[in-house]
């Protein structure tokens, strides 16, 4: 008898979460494909509008030229991770009925699930960053590359926020309206309206900690030339995103019989 | 091969424990066919999901080396705002089969014509069950899980699933889980009853629903 190798079940992994991705996409989207350029709009449209009334109360950006550009790498960047974290709190019980097929695993619908979310937020970015470049409320990226890896640290922080979210969730069901009441400051506490680095000592000493003050921060590092943020660490967001995925992966391994 | 090892479930609602099985140890016996009985609530469907992997057990071990259905019979993996096909289309993409081949086959035996492009909410329960029906047989398993088929459809796609079914066994073994006796005597040659605390195996399906009956009397 034939051995089934781990490749063989990478393969098999691989399969299943792109059936899932399409399948998904299907589902949230719609067939049309206006249905996708729908989700690319909403977001970009209701960012956009954020950044124009923030841009009426206040005329001078902290930083930088352009208020559009500092705001956006703000909140296009919570709004990601927001996404990620809220979505995938109940991607379990959403994808319950297709346990039936022995072949799929919850985590597999996790995964496909955050992938999709990425690419959609992948294009919302291009999309509204590309705008304001042709607007001339941006200049082109001073490190484009850096913009790149943000991308991926906020994804990566997503996934493990929302899959730690999911198996709380999936134990206590109380847990989505906490994690609402937890995450809401995150608005004001992220760098959203400020410049870290120009906060008193004793506010960024606290404020450090959060990883995606971090975020923000990257992204910044990558428009400006000189944004020189004395707060950015790369590795923070990523160390934390990363432990709370490998978190998330051990809760489910725990909790599977539970669920059940 | 196709085993339990030392499997024991269990499930707790609202405080109420309920055993299912409790270090049950057995090997499924290749190339013949199986089927399950035992009285409502016995597990039986459990049992199912175990084979196929859908739960893990609470203690023990499944050993699970050829490929398995999932539990056919009962279409809840099905999308309701997909159309037919897109609902075959995702099953055949899991499995890694050829779409359009998966597409043709259900569409050739299940005879739901148009109705493939309609979104499966529409269906009635037995267009659903001979979608289903239709799908699981487009692939080749080693092992189909059949929970409870009532026969669908009017006699002549009665007579159409019996033959399919029939080829299929040529190459691949069943488990079967029905209350009915001729159903479980046309195609099963022996089989586990579900006696209260206890599951018997037996060698012959005579003895086995000569064993139900006086287990329903």
């Amino acid at each position: 008898m034939r051995q089934v190798t781990t490749s063989d079940l990478l393969l098999l992994q691989t399969r299943v979460i792109a059936s899932l991705i399409l399948r998904e996409a299907r589902a949230t989207f719609g067939t049309s494909a206006f249905g996708y350029v729908w989700a690319i709009i909403t977001p970009t449209v209701s960012v956009g509008l954020l950044v124009f009334i923030f841009s009426i109360i206040d005329r001078q950006p902290p930083f930088g030229a352009s208020l559009a550009l500092f705001f956006a790498t703000g909140i296009l960047t919570l709004q990601f991770f927001n996404e990620l974290s809220g979505k995938l709190m109940t991607v379990f019980d959403a994808n319950r009925a297709l346990l039936t097929y022995p072949i799929i695993k919850d985590v597999d619908t996790l995964i496909a699930r955050a992938l999709l979310i990425g690419a959609t937020y992948a294009l919302i970015m291009v999309v509204f960053y590309t705008a304001l470049v042709v607007l001339g409320l941006a200049q082109f990226p001073a490190h484009p590359e850096h913009i790149i890896s943000a991308f991926l640290a906020t994804w990566l922080l997503g996934l493990g926020f929302g899959s730690l979210n999911t198996i709380i969730f999936s134990l206590w069901d109380t847990w989505a309206q906490i994690e609402k009441i937890l995450t809401r400051p995150l608005f004001f506490i992220s760098g959203v309206f400020y410049v870290p680095s120009q906060l008193p000592p004793q506010a960024r000493e606290v404020l450090q900690w959060n990883p995606t003050l971090h975020l923000v921060e990257w992204f910044r590092h990558g428009f400006y030339a000189n944004y020189n943020s004395s707060i950015l660490e790369f590795w923070y967001p990523i160390s934390i995103g990363a432990g709370m995925f490998l978190l998330g992966l051990t809760g489910e391994r725990l909790f599977r019989k539970t669920r059940f | 091969m196709l085993a339990f090892k030392d499997v024991s479930k269990s499930y707790r609602i609202k405080g109420v424990k309920k055993t299912i099985l409790s270090n049950f140890t057995f090997e499924f016996p290749k190339d013949r066919n199986i089927g399950i009985m035992g009285k409502n609530g016995a597990g039986k469907s459990t049992m199912m999901r175990l084979i196929a992997g859908i739960e893990p057990p609470d203690a023990g071990h499944i050993f699970r080396s050829p490929q398995v259905s999932w539990p056919l019979g009962f279409s809840g993996g099905f999308n309701g705002s997909m159309t037919g096909i897109e609902n075959i289309r995702f099953v055949s993409r899991i499995y890694g089969q050829d779409t359009k081949r998966v597409i043709e086959y259900v569409r050739a035996f299940a005879e739901l014509g148009p109705s493939l492009r309609l979104p499966i909410k529409t269906y009635s329960n037995g267009m659903k069950a001979r979608l289903a029906f239709g799908l699981s047989m487009a692939i080749d398993f080693d092992v189909y899980l059949i929970d409870e088929i009532t026969a669908v459809g009017d006699d002549d796609f009665k007579k159409k699933s019996q033959a399919v079914f029939k080829d299929k066994l040529a190459n691949s073994q069943i488990i079967m889980v029905s209350h009915s006796a001729h159903t479980i005597q046309q195609y099963c040659d022996c089989g586990l009853l579900f006696e209260g605390q206890t599951i018997r195996f037996f060698d012959d399906v005579a003895d086995l629903l000569a064993a139900y009956k006086e287990l329903n009397r």
